[in-house]
């Protein structure tokens, strides 16, 4: 579904690449995850899988990116977001603007794709309902809390049915409510399969417990590829900065100190570190 | 579920936004193009406030026409009435004369103003800006501008919003915005600073969320709200536009005439 090879991407005017050379592939259906510290890429492959690079940010990129079958330079982002869907961190600056309710909100995509009236009614509302904003559908959009404007954003994107929904950071300017309610649209739209995601969080716990693969990217560079497990407990050693869930640490702290056997693989989620401590 | 049964709207309020478009744009014509004061008036109590009551918002169409035309009634009486020269005067002020004729152009001049005023804030208490530049933009209208316009509307109360966060927290770090004129223009710099720069930052996240929904995509484009138009509403329009156009050609021809 998703093909990356040989990217190395320059942002304009700058001399250290954003993305060097990146070669992955996720197959149909995957929930990816992706982790890094500030600064180590995440929002430009977001950018790169949706097309936003190198079409809107303009710079230097080698290599190719392909997507729900599409090459993402030689296809304009507004095509390509037909198939493939991007929701980002600013619950607000992601309301169009253009419409004046929250169903008309969620259909705006729908009818810039050309999507017949009562077609689009019906995948408007059927997005409401999954993300829980059904009975939000004719208040402003600019009257909902972050939270329900950051469901929104989502039930815009799955409105519009695209192969592969890229999210980055959908939750950091979430509390945590926000957060779970966001997780649980994404469970419910990851139950299917049928769409591909591709996640940047800093939330490992949520993250850990919500994907089948995790990525890190350090200084644009891919640098762990594999079970979230097995990369969260690796990263615990590593330079990368991408930080360990409470559950870690604690068993961390704990094999340090001799309460757990040396060659224990370190826990990411709760149900994980009971079960090294049992 | 109340997605499923949006408000039915009622009276001028269904008709199709050009139609009112038309109605307030002829209104505005007819305003401009009358020669008399009386007439100028009979336009406004004739044709506007009955729309108005037809749309069930009288109140806050006569609040807002007064309230926007208090201020300009009163610059006008006066210049106006001191400044016009005529041979019927009415009063001494000092050196200076106040003259009937003065008088009437004010009155003539604010009664053109109350029917532009009042077709405009009935055009926006009765029709959705969306739904207007919807039915624009199927008349050919580019939905760049279409979009421009609606979000320009909406985003007010917002940038005011945001405003106001801007100045609570520069009242935090102890800005004084509150007193004499001096100190409220000090404050208005560090107001206006961060509203912009964030306002400009913003217009890149908005751009990106636009083409997330295929805003500048070409080809066909469907609309989830339906307007409905009539043949009798058509022709409505054709008639008012050419009355608005024979009325205005009337008054060009009798104005070189005389």
């Amino acid at each position: 579904m998703i093909t990356v090879s040989g990217l190395r991407y320059h942002y304009p005017e700058t001399d250290r690449p954003a993305l060097d050379g990146i070669d992955l592939s996720i197959e149909a259906g995957e929930l990816v995850g992706v982790v890094g510290a500030n600064g180590a890429g995440k929002s430009t492959l977001c950018y790169a899988l949706t097309g936003y690079i190198p079409h809107f940010f303009g710079g230097t990129m080698e290599g190719e990116v392909k997507a729900a079958g599409h090459d993402v330079r030689r296809t304009p982002v507004s095509q390509l977001a037909a198939d493939v869907g991007l929701v980002f961190h600013n619950p607000f600056n992601q309301i169009s603007g253009a419409r004046y309710t929250v169903l008309e909100e969620v259909a705006f995509g729908l009818e810039n794709l050309g999507v017949e009236p009562q077609a689009m009614r019906a995948r408007a509302l059927q997005a409401l309902r999954a993300t829980g904003l059904e009975d939000l559908a004719e208040r402003s959009p600019f009257t909902l809390s972050g939270g329900e404007q950051q469901r929104l954003a989502i039930a815009a994107v799955m409105a519009m049915q695209p192969r592969v929904l890229v999210l980055d950071e959908p939750t950091s300017q979430l509390d945590p409510a926000g957060t779970r309610a966001a997780f649980e649209v994404l469970r419910g739209l990851a139950r299917t399969r049928e769409t591909t995601i591709v996640l940047t969080e800093h939330k490992l716990g949520w993250l850990a417990a919500f994907v089948d693969r995790l990525l890190v990217l350090h200084a644009g560079r891919l640098v762990a590829d594999g079970p979230p497990r097995s990369v969260l407990a690796e990263a615990v050693d590593q330079p990368w900065g991408v930080g360990a869930t409470q559950f870690t640490r604690a068993v961390q702290a704990a094999r340090l100190r001799g309460l757990v056997a040396e060659g224990t693989m370190l826990p990411v989620t709760l149900e994980q570190a009971l079960e090294v401590l049992r | 579920m109340k997605a499923e049964a949006p408000r039915r709207p009622s009276g001028v309020e269904a008709l199709h936004p050009l139609t009112k478009l038309t109605l307030v744009l002829v209104a505005a014509m007819a305003g401009a193009a009358l020669p008399t004061t009386l007439a100028v008036l009979a336009v406004f109590l004739g044709l506007l406030v009955p729309l108005a009551a037809w749309g069930r918002c009288l109140g806050a169409f006569l609040r807002t026409c007064l309230r926007v035309l208090l201020p300009f009634f009163v610059s006008l009486v006066l210049i106006q009435g001191f400044f016009t020269p005529g041979p019927t005067v009415l009063m001494h002020v000092g050196p200076f004369r106040y003259t009937l004729e003065g008088l009437q152009v004010a009155l003539l001049f604010s009664a053109r103003l109350l029917v532009g005023l009042g077709a405009a804030t009935l055009l926006m208490l009765v029709t959705r800006p969306d739904a207007l530049m919807r039915a624009l933009v199927a008349r050919g209208l580019p939905n760049q501008i279409a979009y421009i316009v609606v979000t320009a509307l909406q985003i007010v109360p917002t940038f005011q919003a945001r405003a106001r966060s801007i100045l609570d927290a520069q009242r935090s770090r102890g800005l004084e915005t509150e007193g004499r004129l001096t100190v409220r223009l000090r404050a208005f710099a560090p107001l206006v600073g961060p509203l912009i720069l964030s306002s400009l930052m913003q217009i890149e996240e908005r751009a990106i969320a636009l083409e997330a929904r295929a805003f500048s995509r070409t080809g066909r484009r469907t609309s989830l709200v339906a307007l409905r138009d009539t043949r009798s509403q058509m022709f409505l329009r054709w008639v008012l536009l050419l009355a608005g156009l024979a009325l205005v050609a009337a008054r060009l021809v009798l104005w070189r005439a005389a």
